[in-house]
């Protein structure tokens, strides 16, 4: 049993763990790649990250960007910034503050530890003279909250809910990803970041070879059954979660069922074949769905209004209610 | 080597660690040789080493209107707390006395005849003007008469070393969480220190207030009734030790907005849908346990709770109403209630009270206001608490007025010089003054838990510990015998 308020907490630290870790690996990747490039070209690139992480409104808020330093900070640790990895962090951590009692210690400890750092961080000032140091502390905290999950948390509803809210962030983060990238095509170039932005280079290498193909590329981190960032890999686990919390929690089969129906199309390749006809849209209305599956969960967890009649509430001091117990 | 106990001078009161010439009590020799064999250098990494092991397990409290952020950490002195077993054992005898003593009033006013009241005990009128006193609760059967199933009470030690009782907490003492996780702190920065003792363990505690809460559940209950904890939320300064008591019983921690009561039944929203609740551990007040009976406007509570309370298909523990009994107007009146229905002496003594809505008493404590303390008897945390011979020529004339005004609202004690202990002053060791908070669990039986918090004043020559107040705490360690 879990109360429908500590299980919408645990999604949503699984969601914003997912997107701490995201952002740091993004920035960690572009923040060393972009270096090499002309000024224009590495502004353009910055914005496409930004765009992926559906952040330009934030950005455009927050003034701008001048330079790197300035994008990185904006990312990293601009905690007025709702999507930089110091705020994911502090969601994570508020999150499973609300939920201490039913995680393991560790996993409160590691998120509480992770935010109090980049707080310091974010209030100190000459941080981000060495980001790489920042980016491997925050990944290899992410890592070790990872591990907690996976090792020392009892497989309960509470971990179900986190592993959905994961696996939909992830899905979610790739499919914006393959958008932004679609819709800009700029060949093999693009497919390496593409692969690289979702730290799937090797084990596209290991399947496809050398020769990167933007069109397998895409098709991989969408249907590889093999790799966990794959659009279908995480629907399958959010479906696993779901079909084991909908057993009791009726109210989330409907979630349940729509997660089935998504991964069945991509698994049987009626995705696959729409990319054919406008692989921009295809990739957008799954996004869609996707947005919309993660709705569905939280709608799910709120159980079923009780109406309690007004009459039980009043009762005047001394008064026996009729069905009391004698 | 010079050391912390460099300049040591056994501290104002007594000091109970060290005899008033300076040799060590018995009790203390092998921890203060530990700490002799520290320099400032060490003590200070194992000082480090605890603020640092309380940071990172969010350990902290709340600070209202604070600057430097909400949550700080409590700092813990390293310096022990001992409690001998033949000492502890009639301190144990004492508090299960008295805490049955102030059950058996509060079953007896609530839902018995009110033979105290009506015997001259206590004046009726006393009563029934405290703000603790609630309607309410009339009427609401608590299983075993246990009203207070979780009861604090501060101690302090007097010149002599006796100890004596300063207050009862009968709604929701707070502060096990610290006793549990200062062991924690003292056993991983210092273990050396327990080498030589042997120390009754305080990770129990979860353990014997689940079979306590158990054991208050409506005979509704399934076997294994459903008990959770109620707190207000993380924005409470209290919430790590709600989140403790959570998860060291293995309980669903629950807010107000989490339960709904229908059809006199409480239940708890879960993704299953409504699953019934059979014990509430409420760490809230009885104001804001239910807006339709106490205040509208608070919306930590559960519409309708003390309806089935009523019905009795659920408990809440501590029960409602207990606030009438640890008022400190009530107080003087408690050795007198353990006489009516125990019939015996109590064990543990009050400090020496006058009654301000007493004239003659109230004549002669105004007559030598600084020679004593003067505290308004519905007020916490040492709020407007006046000490006589600290006090200025306009706040006695300002107390006394007030006294004067509504002496219903006070109370006037004998300074008590609370004994003392070395605790960590800059870089060496300085005698601070300290008070104890055993904590007493009343269900199908009174057990008294072996241990408690014990709060340190942290500035020199200060009387008051209180947390908000800038107090820090110690590890208590209650000695086993040798028979254990």
């Amino acid at each position: 049993m879990i109360l429908a308020r500590h299980a919408e907490a645990m999604f949503w630290a699984g969601r914003y763990l997912e997107r701490a870790e995201t952002t740091v690996r993004c920035l960690e990747f572009e923040a060393a790649s972009n270096m090499h490039l002309r000024p224009a070209q590495a502004d353009l690139e910055w914005r496409r990250l930004v765009r992926a992480l559906g952040l330009e409104g934030e950005l455009r808020a927050a003034g701008g960007l001048s330079d790197r330093h300035e994008v990185v900070r904006f990312l990293l640790l601009d905690a007025s910034n709702p999507g930089s990895a110091t705020s994911a962090a502090q969601a994570v951590r508020e999150n499973l503050r609300t939920v201490r009692d039913r995680v393991p210690i560790e996993l409160w400890e590691e998120a509480n530890a992770l935010h109090l750092r980049l707080q310091a961080l974010s209030s100190g000032s000459e941080a981000l003279r060495e980001p790489h140091d920042v980016f491997l502390m925050v990944r290899r905290a992410c890592l070790a909250l990872s591990g907690v999950l996976n090792e020392a948390m009892r497989r309960d509803e509470g971990h179900a809910m986190i592993v959905i809210g994961r696996t939909l962030e992830r899905a979610i983060f790739t499919t914006n990803l393959l958008e932004s990238s679609l819709a800009d095509p700029t060949g093999a170039l693009g497919a390496t970041r593409l692969l690289r932005l979702t730290s799937s280079l090797q084990a596209y290498r290991r399947r496809h070879g050398h020769s990167l193909d933007p069109d397998v590329a895409v098709l991989f981190l969408l249907v590889a059954p093999d790799l966990p960032r794959s659009v279908l890999s995480c629907l399958v686990r959010s479906e696993e979660c779901l079909k084991d919390l909908a057993s009791t929690a009726l109210a989330l089969d409907l979630a349940r069922r729509k997660a089935g129906l998504l991964r069945a199309r991509l698994e049987l390749g009626e995705i696959e074949s729409a990319l054919g006809f406008d692989a921009v849209e295809t990739v957008s209305s799954l996004g869609a769905e996707l947005a919309s599956l993660a709705e569905e969960v939280l709608m799910g967890v709120i159980p079923p209004s009780a109406t309690p009649s007004v009459r039980s509430h009043f009762l005047r001091p001394g008064e026996i209610p009729p069905n009391a117990i004698q | 080597m010079a050391g912390l106990f460099e300049r040591y001078t056994p501290g104002p009161g007594f000091d109970e660690a060290f005899e008033p010439d300076g040799t060590v009590r018995p009790a203390y020799r092998r921890v203060v040789e530990r700490f002799r064999g520290l320099d400032q250098h060490e003590i200070h990494r194992l000082e480090g080493l605890v603020a640092e092991e309380f940071r990172r397990q969010g350990i902290t409290f709340t600070v209202y209107g604070g600057d430097e952020g909400t949550e700080r950490t409590w700092p813990m002195d390293l310096f022990p707390r001992l409690v001998e077993a033949v000492e502890w054992d009639e301190l144990a005898t004492g508090l299960a006395q008295r805490i049955k003593a102030l059950n058996c009033f509060l079953a007896d006013l609530y839902t018995g005849e009110g033979a105290a009241l009506a015997d001259g005990i206590v004046p009726r009128w006393l009563v029934t003007s405290s703000r603790g006193f609630e309607r309410n609760a009339f009427g609401i059967r608590v299983a075993h008469g246990a009203h207070c199933s979780i009861a604090g009470i501060d101690l302090v030690r007097d010149d002599s070393g006796r100890y004596r009782v300063l207050e009862d907490n009968l709604r929701n003492p707070s502060g096990i969480s610290y006793v549990v996780e200062n062991r924690a702190a003292t056993a991983k920065a210092f273990p050396r220190l327990f080498d030589d003792h042997t120390v009754q363990p305080v990770e129990q505690y979860g353990r014997m207030l689940r079979s306590t809460l158990e054991s208050m559940a409506p005979a509704s209950a399934a076997a294994s009734p459903h008990v959770v904890v109620l707190t207000p939320g993380v924005f409470n300064s209290a919430y790590f030790e709600h989140v403790f008591l959570a998860r060291s019983m293995g309980v669903e921690l629950v807010e107000g907005r989490d339960l709904v009561v229908d059809d006199h039944v409480v239940y708890a929203r879960t993704i299953e849908g409504l699953v019934r609740v059979d014990v509430i551990y409420r760490r809230i007040d009885d104001d804001f346990l239910d807006p339709v009976a106490f205040r509208p406007e608070s919306t930590l509570g559960v519409p309708g709770l003390l309806a089935a309370l009523r019905a009795g298909t659920v408990t809440v523990c501590n029960a409602v109403g207990n606030g009438v009994a640890d008022d400190k107007a009530f107080y003087p009146y408690v050795t007198d209630l353990i006489r009516y229905y125990l019939d015996a002496e109590p064990i543990i003594d009050n400090v020496t009270t006058y009654m301000m809505w007493d004239p003659p008493q109230r004549a002669g404590a105004l007559a030598r206001l600084d020679e004593l303390v003067a505290k308004p008897v519905s007020e916490s945390g040492g709020h407007g608490v006046l000490i006589g011979p600290h006090a200025s020529r306009a706040e006695l004339a300002e107390t006394r007025a007030a006294i004067e005004a509504e002496p219903r609202n006070w109370v006037a004690q004998e300074v008590v010089e609370l004994s003392s202990l070395p605790a960590l002053a800059d870089d060496r060791l300085e005698p601070r003054r300290l008070d104890l908070r055993p904590f007493v669990l009343t269900g199908e039986t009174t057990q008294v838990f072996p241990g408690g918090l014990t709060r340190v004043a942290m500035r020199r020559g200060s009387l008051i510990v209180n947390s908000s107040a800038g107090g820090g705490s110690k590890d208590t360690w209650i000695l086993a015998s040798d028979m254990q």
